[in-house]
């Protein structure tokens, strides 16, 4: 990595930029170590005076937040992150693999076919609210509502047009003439793509990936519409902590909310190399 | 369209029979047929556009053509993938693997094919020694020189024995002198070996160096196919003509003299003895045609007696040799001459022009362009 000296306004400028960033961050962090009393008081307590994990213990155990008289948590977030894990894994997988296959035919079996992947990014032009009122009847009369098969269906048609958008401009960049060798050298023309084109945009695959798990591990709205009792996600039971008899939850929501950035950030500390090189990879053309 | 097929005893190594493409409705190729015979060059020329990669595309493999076919040593390629088609080929751009050292760009066509390793060593450690890459083998691609990037292009080919080798302007990217050298050393390679190359290129000079037959393309048209020497003698038309040679062909306009005394053609202001080669031509007295020149068919003549005469308004030093532009009121004319020449006279001075050989001079129709003198399936 290239160091580069900053300019004392780009310092001040790049602090700005970093506490605004920062700073939800950092108050997520707070509010889930403190006790129920410190939530929401006035004035408000930046730093508690007395860090707790009763908010983590809660999520597992409803009944630990009961130890400082609050009560009104019926259900363990057990179910929840499980079934973020299962919904986001498996429909990023798929999302990424289809995405990928129909990335290359577009690039290089598209023929100047323009409309394909217009079409194929429509399905991002609609407000996702504007869709999940007929998903829920389709899925209903289908039987695929509160179902995680249901649920990670439409999580794939949803991340498909980025999936293939992003992975498309990975493969335009890569010079078709380099398979092209690899078929005269020898090679079928899957084979060509699964052993020559698939490792030259790896760092794409990668930067991919990682986008469409974020969009699916996030995602509220199909899941709070889609999931009753068999199926939760995280997001989705955050909500559930705005209760009709303790108010909301803030530190267990908060807690919650930590421990879903924790996978994001160790994914995204591992691959950074290969996103910061996806990122660029059309600037740096040979 | 078969006229530039070969007259062979035995089968050509490859056969184009007839190939039209066109992308998106535009024609690219239309109606193109040719041959390359066993252990021959071919080059394949023609300006950017005349459809010179398609074709070679084509023959590999990786375009397919909208009707004609491709055979090869007798077999009908139509439908195979390249990895099927016993070819190697020289891409455009090189495309070599970014991410392999240059040991395993030359070995990726041996590896594929599951030779074993021993054997893979040995061979690529064969054709880096001759094609004195030996020092680059463990590099990646990025960090090695044009020429050095183009010789491991030139080693991924030729480390395999296919039936047909096809280079597309593989020495393109090159600077002039590093071109020379490789042309010479293809040329070299594709002897020893006794291969069939196709080779695509719009230089001139190139097909002049290297070709055993030129097959010239314009528009996806074949126009012409002959030996260098015969493309540059007799060009099938007026545009053929001014592609191949530099400087470029002087083309005046002429017209047969008529009346009595011994036949004469004139042009440029003058009156020029006309060839044996004339008489045949279907040439009627002052229907007027186009003269085709030579630059260096013509030579400084004292201005009382030459049959051209005009004023000297240039001279371009090419070290040992000069170009002189010479006008006078019926057209401007260019002549090679000897440097040493070029030193007696000065610009603006008074010149005659004189042919020096007046069986190299060609007439062209002067509507069509074609050559008149050109035979049809020569």
């Amino acid at each position: 990595m290239q160091t580069k000296k900053l300019s004392p306004l780009q310092w001040v400028l790049m602090l700005m930029a970093l506490t605004v960033t920062l700073f939800p961050v950092f108050w997520i962090l707070m509010t889930a170590i403190k006790p129920p009393t410190d939530w929401n008081a006035s004035p408000a307590i930046w730093v508690p005076s007395e860090p707790t994990f009763v908010n983590f213990k809660t999520l597992f155990d409803p009944e630990a937040i009961r130890e400082y008289g609050v009560g009104g948590v019926s259900q363990s977030a057990t179910k929840a992150v499980f079934g973020s894990v299962l919904a986001s894994v498996t429909a990023t997988f798929l999302s990424v693999l289809i995405g990928l296959f129909s990335a290359i035919g577009i690039s290089r079996y598209g023929d100047g076919n323009k409309a394909t992947p217009l079409i194929i990014l429509s399905g991002r032009m609609f407000p996702p609210a504007a869709i999940a009122v007929p998903f829920v009847i389709i899925f209903s009369n289908i039987g695929l509502t509160d179902s995680y098969v249901g649920l990670i269906a439409i999580y794939v048609a949803v991340t498909l047009p980025f999936s293939t958008w992003m992975l498309k401009s990975f493969v335009d960049d890569l010079p078709r003439e380099i398979e092209e060798a690899a078929m005269i050298d020898g090679l079928s023309r899957m084979r060509a793509h699964l052993t020559v084109t698939i490792p030259l945009i790896k760092g794409g695959l990668f930067a991919t990936t990682m986008f469409i798990f974020i969009l699916n591990w996030s995602e509220f709205m199909f899941a709070l519409v889609l999931s009753y009792t068999n199926v939760s996600t995280i997001p989705v039971q955050l909500a559930k902590y705005v209760t009709a008899t303790a108010g909301t939850l803030y530190g267990v929501q908060a807690a919650l909310a930590v421990l879903a950035m924790v996978p994001l950030v160790i994914v995204g500390y591992l691959i950074q190399g290969h996103l910061a090189r996806g990122m660029t990879f059309g600037a740096i053309k040979q | 369209m078969t006229q530039g097929l070969p007259k062979m005893g035995d089968m050509p190594v490859l056969i184009v029979d007839n190939i039209s493409k066109s992308f998106r409705g535009r024609a690219a190729l239309t109606a193109e047929s040719f041959a390359a015979p066993e252990a021959s060059f071919t080059v394949v020329l023609g300006p950017a556009g005349a459809g010179k990669t398609t074709t070679l595309r084509i023959i590999a493999g990786l375009d397919r053509p909208d009707s004609g076919r491709v055979v090869l040593r007798g077999r009908d390629m139509g439908g195979l993938e390249p990895k099927d088609r016993d070819i190697a080929m020289i891409l455009d751009n090189l495309a070599l693997y970014p991410n392999k050292t240059g040991f395993e760009n030359i070995a990726n066509p041996l590896r594929v094919r599951g030779r074993d390793k021993k054997e893979i060593e040995t061979r690529v450690a064969e054709i880096a020694h001759t094609l004195k890459i030996a020092h680059t083998l463990k590099r990646l691609p990025k960090t090695m020189s044009g020429g050095e990037r183009q010789r491991i292009a030139l080693g991924r080919a030729l480390i395999r024995r296919p039936s047909l080798f096809l280079l597309d302007e593989p020495l393109s990217s090159l600077d002039a002198k590093l071109r020379i050298e490789l042309r010479a050393e293809l040329r070299r390679l594709q002897r020893e070996r006794g291969s069939t190359f196709l080779m695509a290129t719009p230089d001139f000079n190139e097909a002049m160096a290297i070709a055993d037959t030129v097959i010239m393309l314009r528009k996806g048209r074949v126009v012409q196919i002959a030996t260098p020497q015969e493309l540059y003698d007799q060009p099938v038309d007026r545009e053929a003509a001014l592609f191949v040679g530099a400087p470029l062909i002087n083309l005046v306009p002429a017209r047969m003299g008529g009346g009595s005394g011994a036949p004469a053609i004139l042009t440029a202001g003058g009156s020029l003895a006309m060839p044996e080669a004339f008489a045949t031509l279907p040439l009627a007295p002052d229907v007027p045609f186009e003269l085709g020149v030579r630059p260096e068919n013509l030579a400084l003549a004292s201005p009382e007696s030459a049959p051209i005469r005009g004023e000297l308004t240039d001279i371009e030093p090419l070290g040992l040799k000069a170009a002189l532009t010479v006008r006078n009121e019926a057209c401007e004319l260019r002549a090679l001459t000897t440097g040493a020449e070029a030193r007696t006279v000065r610009i603006g001075q008074a010149v005659g022009l004189a042919v020096r050989d007046a069986g190299t001079l060609t007439a062209f129709d002067a509507q069509s362009g074609r050559n008149l003198g050109h035979a049809p399936g020569l």
